[in-house]
């Protein structure tokens, strides 16, 4: 005899069937899988990204997975009274909003990735400024915006895409001799994020809702050739990168869907101001 | 608003009048553990093995710091071996203030040669030893003298974990060219072990006697400069952000603040001394 009538099989307890999630930074490396992950398990899926090829992705997902399924809002996410007006649109528009998947940041010489306005000792407020407003600000609005709708649902799950620098600092001779440069703005303004999960979990636990975040490791972009944050595949930068997984090899978008999944589904309806680590184990030794 | 008296800090870390057990008293750490008790004026009780000569190493205490040491030679795995020793010092100096759970089998990894250390060779015959030794005797350490501090309503239990309390051992440090996979040298898992269940020991304990002001925390070094191999220290300074292991005195003043009244409103805690390591 069951002693609950709560679903225990796999495709219940993970299902993001006919949710709706909505997405920032969604035509990103990393957003794209995670679209197309809540796409293929039947969610519908708003799209927030500033380049244009999210256009192209889009009319590929709609044709693909239906166009009712996909919502697509070109926005630059800097221009913060645009953001606030497309938000508001999607709020309106959505009949109900399950989870709220903050992915979107600007991993490229605006914020300092690669370049002397980066660095500890040349970093500048500008790129100061850009790293808190995408690592922390986006996702505070998006929240205020979303969660004022989930707040009248009494339910909702926010999942906030930090980082393992949010953790670890980043170490010093991954980068000599390289032209690589990791922002202190960046770990700063996720490490920020994983505060605002908390604080999130904490005040809204009590209406239903929901704030978990994900904690990527190395997730080097080897795909977008001649990109801005784009690295070629037999970089040495990336063998000293695999050096310090446990795991010996950088991970694979797809190797965060799991974790999305069991986040934006009910398997972890218990669980709210938490952090999944994602690293190879990077900061296990 | 209060202002701080001209003596303040002079007074914070002041342990005249208060007695202090460090177990592993007379290895590499613990001396010099004692020794910071000793100099800000506490009588301290160096308990080790009869191997360890605790007595002559109290002596050198007395001889450096001037106040009254003494050394006890006791087994902290045998629960009778610890009373008698509690019997001991009340007698000699009444009270028992501080205790240092210090001692713990720790294998010179880093010299080679520890192909029994390895996960699946591990004795389990070594195993209960090091837990005996690391993990019950700071059980029943805490407990016999732990006691003696509840009916004073008084006292600190300092634990001392390890950065691989918080991390996991980097087995590529031990690698030694040349050996078959399964020759290699490995940390010992009963090391990771043992160090984090102090940690679980010390938040336990923080609230089970918080109502009698006994306060416990832990502390977690990283390893201590002492004569290692080259090829392992080159391999370990790039995992550590200031570049090289801790000598042996740099653990004195976290030491200090633990046990003294500079660390009141501080119990449960976990101070991690690594050079940055565990933040990388």
């Amino acid at each position: 005899m069951s002693l609950s009538s709560d679903p225990l099989s796999v495709r219940e307890l993970f299902s993001v069937a006919d949710k709706t999630v909505v997405l920032t930074g969604a035509s990103g490396f990393l957003g794209r899988t995670f679209v197309k992950a809540l796409l293929t398990n039947g969610a519908r899926v708003v799209a927030l990204g500033r380049s244009e090829r999210l256009l192209r992705e889009g009319e590929d997902w709609a044709r693909d997975f239906g166009s009712n399924k996909i919502s697509i809002h070109r926005v630059d996410m800097y221009n913060i009274g645009e953001l606030a007006a497309v938000l508001d649109r999607i709020v309106a528009e959505e009949d109900s909003i399950d989870a709220l998947v903050n992915n979107a940041h600007e991993l490229g010489p605006g914020t300092g990735f690669n370049v002397q306005e980066g660095a500890l000792e040349t970093a500048t407020l500008d790129v100061w400024m850009r790293n808190l407003t995408g690592g922390v600000y986006w996702a505070a609005l998006t929240t205020q915006k979303v969660g004022a709708k989930m707040k009248q649902q009494r339910s909702g799950s926010i999942i906030n895409i930090s980082t393992m620098y949010a953790l670890v600092a980043p170490r010093p001779q991954l980068y000599a001799g390289t032209n690589f440069i990791n922002p202190a703005g960046y770990s700063a303004s996720k490490a920020a994020l994983l505060s605002f999960t908390r604080y999130v979990a904490s005040f809204w636990g009590s209406f239903g809702i929901r704030a978990n975040a994900i904690l990527p490791g190395p997730f080097s972009n080897t795909e977008d050739v001649g990109g801005a944050n784009a690295v070629q595949e037999d970089d040495p930068f990336l063998s000293r990168l695999k050096s310090y997984t446990c795991i010996g090899r950088i991970g694979k978008p797809s190797e965060l869907a799991g974790a999305l999944l069991f986040l934006a589904s009910d398997a972890s309806s218990f669980m709210t101001g938490q952090a999944i680590t994602i690293d190879g184990g990077w900061t296990a030794v | 608003m209060t202002q701080p008296k001209p003596n303040r800090a002079a007074e914070l870390f002041d342990l005249k009048g208060r007695v202090a057990i460090v177990t592993g008293g007379a290895g590499l750490l613990g001396y010099h553990h004692g020794a910071i008790l000793a100099s800000a004026g506490a009588n301290v009780v160096l308990l080790d093995l009869a191997t360890a000569d605790p007595e002559l190493r109290a002596l050198q205490l007395t001889r450096e710091f001037g106040s009254d040491n003494i050394g006890i030679v006791g087994d902290i795995t045998l629960e009778s071996s610890i009373q008698q020793a509690r019997d001991q010092i009340l007698r000699k100096f009444g009270r028992i203030d501080i205790l240092i759970n210090n001692a713990a089998n720790n294998p010179k990894v880093e010299s080679g040669n520890m192909a029994w250390s390895r996960f699946e060779n591990f004795p389990l015959e070594v195993w209960d030893a090091d837990i005996r030794v690391g993990l019950t005797g700071a059980f029943l350490c805490s407990r016999v003298f732990g006691n003696e501090m509840v009916k004073r309503n008084a006292g600190v239990i300092l634990n001392v974990a390890s950065d691989l309390a918080v991390i996991a051992p980097d087995q590529r440090l031990y690698r030694v060219d040349g050996l078959p996979e399964d020759k290699q040298p490995v940390k010992p898992v009963t090391y990771s072990v043992v160090k984090t269940a102090l940690l679980g020991l010390t938040r336990y304990l923080a609230t089970y006697w918080a109502d009698f002001n006994v306060r416990v925390n832990a502390i977690s070094p990283g390893g201590v400069f002492n004569g290692q191999p080259e090829v392992f220290l080159s391999r370990l300074r790039e995992l550590i952000p200031l570049k090289r292991m801790a000598n042996r005195d740099e653990y004195q003043g976290a030491i200090l603040f633990l046990c003294s009244d500079a660390s009141s409103y501080m119990t449960g805690t976990n101070l991690i001394i690594d050079g940055g390591r565990s933040c990388l």
